[in-house]
C-alpha cells in the first residue's frame, strides 16, 4: 500500500496530484467489482463505510428552538478549579449575561465564561449529572427561564470591526466562551497562536463523517455566509493567506451553499470523499494537503489551523454582534424516534426535553448517546443537558448483546486503522495486560474512531481495550513516578545522614585538635573572638589551662601549623568530594531529560545537591581568598573566620541542597503533567 | 457468557458491520466446493464418506472438550472453524484411506492443533497440517497410497464401494491394487530415486486410456492436463472468489506461488532432468488448497502486511525445497508447520509505519 511521507516533496505533490484523479476514478469504477477499492479513492489508511442514517434528521426543517423548564449550565468541572461566579440563586438575568467569568484552570487551560442562554431566574446553584461518559455529578448553575427571551445588546462589548491581530481576537473569543464545537470541545482561544503567520492555511472542517448527524450540514445550508466570513475574520486577524473549506461528497446541498458564499473569497471549497473518519482533524488534512502531523506535534505546528463549521459561525456571531455562544445546532435522531430533527438549542437544554418533542416510537427507557455512533457516549441519566460540544443526541433502542468471539487475527481492524496501528497486536497485549508493550505499538497515538470495533468480525470492543491500556498505562507511570521521588529523597536522606556524620567527625576532630593545640599554644593567647559556642568553649578551657600553665612554658609555635592543617585537610576533602560529583556529573548528564528513568532522577537530585556544595565550597574559597589572600596557603594565620563558620555553613548548605532537590522535583513533576495533559 | 471483560454495548462504537467469522467461515466452505465437486468426479466418493467421518468425529470432539474446557457449546460449534480444519484435512488424505486414518486424523488436529492451546484464535499451528503431519508421520503406507483417478483405474467409485473401501479395506470384485497408486509427486520422487529423469517420469502420469473412448480422455487431451491439475484449477477457482470478496488477503496466495514458481523456475531451468517444469510443480499435489485455503488461515499466519507476504514466501521455498530433496512427496504441512513458528517473529519485524512517525 503507497504511503504518503511525513512531509510531501514537490515531487510527491505533482505526482499526487496527477495520479489522484486517475486512481480514485478508476477505483470508483472497480469498486462495483471490488468493493474494498473505495479505500483507494483516500489518502489516509483505512476509514470504514458504516450506514450513514442521516436522511433521518435531514427530512425536516430546522425547528423552532425550544426554551425547556430549566437550563443545567454546568460550571465547576474539577475540584481544583476556582470559579468566579458573577450571580447567585435568585437573581435574575438576561440571555447573553455573564454567569461565569472565564478563569485559569491549573497550568495552561482556561475555563471559557458561561453566558445565559435566556432570560430567567437563578433558581439554584447545585450538584447535577455531567454529561460526560463518566456521568459524575458537577457543580451547575440552574435557569429557569422566563419565556421573555430578553437578550443583551452586544454583550462582549465589542466595535464591530474584525480584529486585525491575533491577540484582540483571542480575547473576543474568550468573553464569548467559544470551544471547538466539533466534539474535541477544546476552548478556540487557546488553540490560536499568539503571532500573525504562523498559520499557513485554514481549513474548515465540514466533512461531519459520523453517521446520523446533521448539524453541520445543515449550518452550512443555511448559514453559509456567517461560516465563510467566520473563517475570513480568523485568517485575516492571523494572516493566513489561504483558506480549504473540506465538505464530503454526501452533501450536495451544503457544498453548493458554501460555493456560493465562498465566491469572490480567499476560501476554495474542496468536496472529498464520504468515508469515516474523514473528518477526523488527522485525517482531514493528510486527504488534504498528504501531509502526516508528526507524531507529539499538532496541526498549528505545521501551519494549519482546523475549525469545524459550527465554531466559524460562532466566531462571525461573537465578532460582528457581540454575542457570546449560548445555543449550537443540535441534531436529534435516531432509529427510536418518529420525528428526528436539528434545532438551534439552548445550552443547558436536558436531553430528555429535546428528544420528547422528536415524537420517541417506545418511551425512551434506554441511555441516550451524546454524539454519533462511532464516538459518541452514553449519558448517566438522560436528563443531563446540551452543552457546547453536543452535536447530536442520538436515540436507538438497544440492541441484542452479540457474543464477543476470540480474535482471529484476520487482520481487518489493521486494514481499518486511520492511523495504520496494528490493532490486533494492540488488543492482545492490553488483553495480557503487558502495557510495555502496548505503548510501544503506539497506543497513544489511537484517536478512538472505533473503525477497528465496527469491523471486527468477532465483535471485540478493541477500543474499550485501547481507553483501558491508555488508562492503566498513565496510572502506572504515575506510580512509578511516586515511587523514584521516594526513592530519591530516600536516598538524599540517606546521603545528608551520611554527609552529616562526616561533617561532624570532621568538626570534632578539628575541635580536638584545636584544643590540643590550645593547650599547647597558651602563652600565645591573643587570638581574635570566635563566635561559635563550640570553639568558644574550646578556647575557654585552652585559656584556662593557658592561664595556669603561662609561668611553666615559652611559647611554641611549632604545633600551631599542625592544627591548622587538619582544617586544611576536612577542607580539602570535602572540595575533593565535590570536584568527584562535579566530575560525575559532567559524564553523566549527557543524556538529559530522560526523566522517566529513576537513576537518571536521583543523580540529578545528588547532583544538584552536590553541585550546590561545591558551589558553597568555591564560595567560602574565595572568600577566604579575598579576606585572607594567603589562607589557602598560609593556614595559620588566626585570623581566618572559616573555622568558626564551619557548622552554620554546613547548615545553609544542606538546606540548600534540600531546596535544590525539592526544586528540580517540582520543576519534573510539573514537565511530566505536562506531557500528559499534551 | 462473554470472553470478554468489557461489554461491546458500553461504550463507542455503537454500530458495527455485517462482519462475523461464521460468514467468513462459510464463504471459505463454499469456495472449497468446486474442488470438492472434481474430486469426487475423478476420484469417487471415497472424499465424501471421509467428509462424513471427519464430521461426525468434529461433533463428538468439540462437545467434549468445550465441556471440558467449561465453554458455551452452542457458539463455538456453530462458529465453523472446526469445519475448515476438517476440509482441509479430508483433501488431504487418501479418499480410499480406512476410517480410522480420518477419525484420529480429525480428533489430534482439533484437540492438539487448537483446543489444547486455548481454543479458536490462541493455536499457533495450523490444525489442518498438524493432523495430517501427525497422519503422514504415523501411517505413512496408508497415507501415500492414494486412490487413482477414474478414467485411469477404470472404476468409479461409488458410495457404497467408498463405504466397503473405508470400513473394509476391500471392495466386493474389485482388487483395490488397481485402484491405488501413488500420487503424481510420489511417483516422481521415486522415478528420480532410480535414475528416471523428470521428463520421462512425468511422460509416464499422462493419462492413458486403457479401454477404447472417453469423455475424459478428450478432456485431457484438449488441455493436456491430469487430474491433479483439474483439481487443482478447481481450488484456484474457490481461492480467486475468496480473494474477490476479501476472505483471504492477496499476500498469501501471492507470496506462495511466486516463491514457489520462482524456485522451480530457477531449478528447471539450471537441469530440467532432475527438477520438473513450473507448471508441474503448481498445479500437484496440494498446491492450490495450500495456497489458498491453508495458509490463509489468519490465525496462525502473521498479521502484518508485509509479514503475510514474507510468511506465504518462506513456504513457497520450503515446500520446493522439502518436496525436492526431502523424503516426502508433499512438503505442505511441514512447510506450513514451520512457517508458523516464524509467526512471532515476522510480526516483530513487520510492523507498519504509523500515521505521523517517521
Amino acid at each position: 500500500m503507497s504511503k504518503a511521507p511525513c512531509n510531501p516533496s514537490w515531487f510527491h505533490t505533482i505526482l499526487h496530484s496527477i495520479l489522484h484523479p486517475l486512481v480514485r476514478a478508476s477505483a470508483r469504477v472497480i469498486a462495483y467489482l471490488y468493493p474494498d477499492a473505495k479505500r483507494w479513492q483516500h489518502r489516509f489508511n483505512g476509514g470504514v463505510y458504516p450506514q450513514y442514517h442521516k436522511s433521518l434528521s435531514l427530512q425536516h426543517p430546522i425547528k423552532e428552538t425550544l426554551i425547556p423548564k430549566q437550563l443545567i449550565l454546568p460550571i465547576k468541572l474539577s475540584a481544583h478549579q476556582k470559579i468566579d461566579l458573577k450571580v447567585s440563586v435568585g437573581d435574575s438575568v438576561q440571555k447573553n449575561q455573564l454567569l461565569m467569568a472565564a478563569s485559569k484552570a491549573n497550568k495552561h487551560g482556561v475555563i471559557v465564561p458561561i453566558h445565559a442562554p435566556t432570560s430567567g431566574i437563578i433558581t439554584a446553584i447545585k450538584h447535577t449529572p455531567l454529561t460526560h461518559p463518566s456521568g459524575l455529578d458537577a457543580l451547575s448553575i440552574i435557569l429557569e427561564p422566563d419565556g421573555k427571551n430578553q437578550s443583551l445588546e452586544n454583550a462582549l462589548n465589542i466595535n464591530g470591526q474584525p480584529p486585525g491581530e491575533p491577540q484582540a481576537l483571542k480575547t473576543i473569543l474568550l468573553n464569548a466562551g467559544i470551544v471547538g464545537l466539533g466534539g474535541a470541545g477544546f476552548p478556540t482561544y487557546a488553540k490560536i497562536p499568539a503571532t500573525q503567520g504562523q498559520i499557513q492555511t485554514l481549513i474548515i472542517n465540514g466533512a461531519e463523517c459520523e453517521p446520523f448527524i446533521t448539524c453541520d450540514d445543515l449550518l452550512m445550508q443555511t448559514q453559509a455566509a456567517e461560516v465563510i466570513q467566520g473563517a475570513i475574520m480568523v485568517a485575516h486577524a492571523l494572516g493566513t493567506p489561504k483558506i480549504v473549506c473540506a465538505i464530503e461528497s454526501n452533501k450536495p446541498a451544503a457544498i453548493q451553499a458554501i460555493s456560493h458564499a465562498a465566491q469572490h473569497t480567499i476560501v476554495t471549497v474542496q468536496e472529498v470523499e464520504t468515508v469515516y473518519p474523514m473528518g477526523g482533524e488527522k485525517q482531514l488534512l493528510q486527504e488534504l494537503t498528504g501531509i502526516e502531523i508528526p507524531a507529539k506535534t499538532h496541526a498549528i505546528d505545521s501551519g494549519l489551523l482546523v475549525f469545524n463549521v459550527a465554531t466559524c459561525a460562532a466566531i462571525f456571531k461573537a465578532v460582528t454582534q457581540g454575542e457570546p455562544l449560548t445555543q449550537r445546532l443540535v441534531t436529534v435522531t435516531g432509529l427510536g424516534l418518529k420525528i428526528p430533527y436539528n434545532m438551534h438549542a439552548l445550552i443547558g437544554t436536558p436531553f430528555s426535553d429535546l428528544t420528547e418533542l422528536a415524537q420517541p416510537k417506545t418511551p425512551i427507557n434506554y441511555p441516550l448517546i451524546m454524539g454519533g455512533p462511532m464516538m459518541g457516549f452514553k449519558v448517566k441519566t438522560n436528563q443531563v443537558p446540551v452543552i457546547k460540544t453536543t452535536n447530536c443526541i442520538l436515540a436507538n433502542p438497544p440492541e441484542p448483546e452479540q457474543l464477543t468471539m476470540p480474535c482471529i487475527r484476520c487482520g481487518e481492524c489493521m486494514e481499518a486503522c486511520p492511523i495504520n496501528l496494528l490493532p490486533q497486536q494492540l488488543f492482545w497485549h492490553s488483553q495480557a495486560h503487558e502495557f510495555e508493550k502496548v505503548e510501544k505499538l503506539n497506543v497513544f497515538d489511537c484517536i478512538e474512531c472505533g473503525c477497528c470495533s465496527y469491523v471486527c468480525p468477532s465483535r471485540i470492543p478493541l477500543v474499550q481495550y485501547y481507553r483501558h491500556a491508555k488508562s492503566a498505562i498513565k496510572e502506572q507511570h504515575a506510580e512509578q513516578q511516586a515511587v523514584e521521588l521516594a526513592k530519591q529523597r530516600h536516598e538524599f536522606r540517606l546521603a545528608r545522614i551520611e554527609r552529616e556524620k562526616q561533617e561532624r567527625d570532621a568538626r570534632l576532630k578539628a575541635k580536638k585538635e584545636a584544643v590540643k593545640q590550645r593547650k599547647a599554644n597558651a602563652p600565645e593567647k591573643s587570638q581574635p573572638s570566635k563566635k561559635s559556642s563550640a570553639t568558644a568553649a574550646a578556647r575557654a578551657a585552652a585559656a584556662k589551662r593557658a592561664a595556669a600553665s603561662q609561668k611553666a612554658t615559652g611559647s611554641s609555635n611549632t604545633s600551631q601549623p599542625s592544627r591548622a592543617s587538619a582544617r586544611e585537610k576536612a577542607i580539602e576533602t570535602a572540595k575533593k568530594q565535590a570536584a568527584a560529583q562535579v566530575g560525575s556529573k559532567n559524564t553523566t548528564n549527557k543524556d538529559p531529560n530522560k526523566n522517566s528513568k529513576a537513576t537518571a532522577a536521583k543523580k540529578a537530585a545528588a547532583m544538584a545537591a552536590a553541585k550546590r556544595r561545591a558551589k558553597q565550597n568555591q564560595e567560602h574559597t574565595d572568600q577566604e581568598a579575598s579576606t585572607v589572600p594567603s589562607s589557602t596557603q598560609a593556614p595559620n594565620s588566626e585570623s581566618n573566620p572559616k573555622a568558626p563558620q564551619a557548622p552554620t555553613s554546613a547548615e545553609e548548605k544542606r538546606k540548600k541542597a534540600i531546596e535544590a532537590a525539592k526544586k528540580r522535583a517540582a520543576e519534573r513533576k510539573a514537565r511530566q503533567t505536562q506531557q500528559e495533559t499534551h | 457468557m462473554s470472553l470478554s471483560p468489557f461489554s461491546s454495548s458500553l461504550s463507542s462504537p455503537f454500530a458495527h458491520s455485517k462482519h462475523s467469522i461464521r460468514a467468513l467461515m462459510l464463504k471459505v466452505q463454499l469456495a472449497a466446493l468446486p474442488a470438492l465437486l472434481v474430486h469426487i468426479y475423478l476420484f469417487g466418493f471415497g472424499i465424501v464418506m471421509q467428509w462424513l467421518l471427519a464430521l461426525a468425529t468434529l461433533f463428538v470432539v468439540e462437545y467434549t472438550l468445550l465441556k471440558l474446557r467449561k465453554r458455551p457449546v452452542l457458539p463455538f460449534i456453530t462458529d465453523m472453524s472446526a469445519l475448515i480444519t476438517i476440509t482441509g484435512l479430508v483433501f488431504c488424505i487418501p479418499p480410499g484411506a480406512p476410517w480410522w486414518i480420518i477419525v484420529s486424523g480429525t480428533a489430534f488436529a482439533l484437540i492438539f492443533g487448537k483446543h489444547i492451546y486455548g481454543g479458536l484464535g490462541y493455536n499457533p499451528f495450523n490444525p489442518a497440517m498438524l493432523g495430517y503431519a501427525f497422519l503422514l508421520i504415523s501411517f505413512p503406507v496408508q497415507m501415500t497410497q492414494w486412490t487413482l483417478p477414474a478414467e485411469v483405474a477404470n472404476h468409479y467409485i461409488t458410495f457404497s464401494d467408498a463405504f466397503y473401501l473405508i470400513f473394509t479395506g476391500v471392495i466386493p470384485n474389485v482388487s483395490v491394487d488397481i485402484i491405488t497408486s501413488a500420487t503424481p509427486l510420489g511417483k516422481l520422487q521415486t522415478e528420480l530415486s532410480q535414475g528416471i529423469s523428470a521428463i520421462e517420469s512425468l511422460a509416464h502420469t499422462m493419462p492413458v486410456a486403457h479401454d477404447g473412448y472417453s469423455s475424459f480422455h478428450v478432456i485431457h487431451l484438449l488441455f493436456d492436463l491430469n487430474s491433479w491439475e483439474w483439481l487443482n484449477i478447481a481450488f484456484l477457482i474457490g481461492g480467486l472468489w475468496l480473494l474477490f470478496t476479501r476472505s483471504i488477503r492477496w499476500q498469501y496466495p501471492v507470496g506462495f506461488l511466486s516463491s514457489l514458481g520462482l524456485m522451480a523456475f530457477i531449478f528447471h531451468s539450471i537441469d530440467p532432468s532432475t527438477y520438473p517444469p513450473v507448471d508441474f510443480i503448481l498445479l500437484s499435489g496440494g498446491t492450490m488448497l495450500a495456497a489458498f485455503f491453508i495458509i490463509t488461515d489468519p490465525v496462525t499466519s502473521s498479521t502484518t502486511p508485509i509479514g503475510r507476504f514474507i510468511f506465504a514466501f518462506g513456504i513457497g521455498v520450503l515446500v520446493y525445497t522439502i518436496r525436492t530433496w526431502g523424503i516426502f512427496p508433499d512438503g505442505i504441512a511441514f512447510a506450513i508447520l514451520l512457517m508458523n513458528i516464524t509467526v512471532p517473529l515476522i510480526d516483530q519485524y513487520t510492523q507498519p509505519r504509523v500515521y505521523g512517525h517517521k
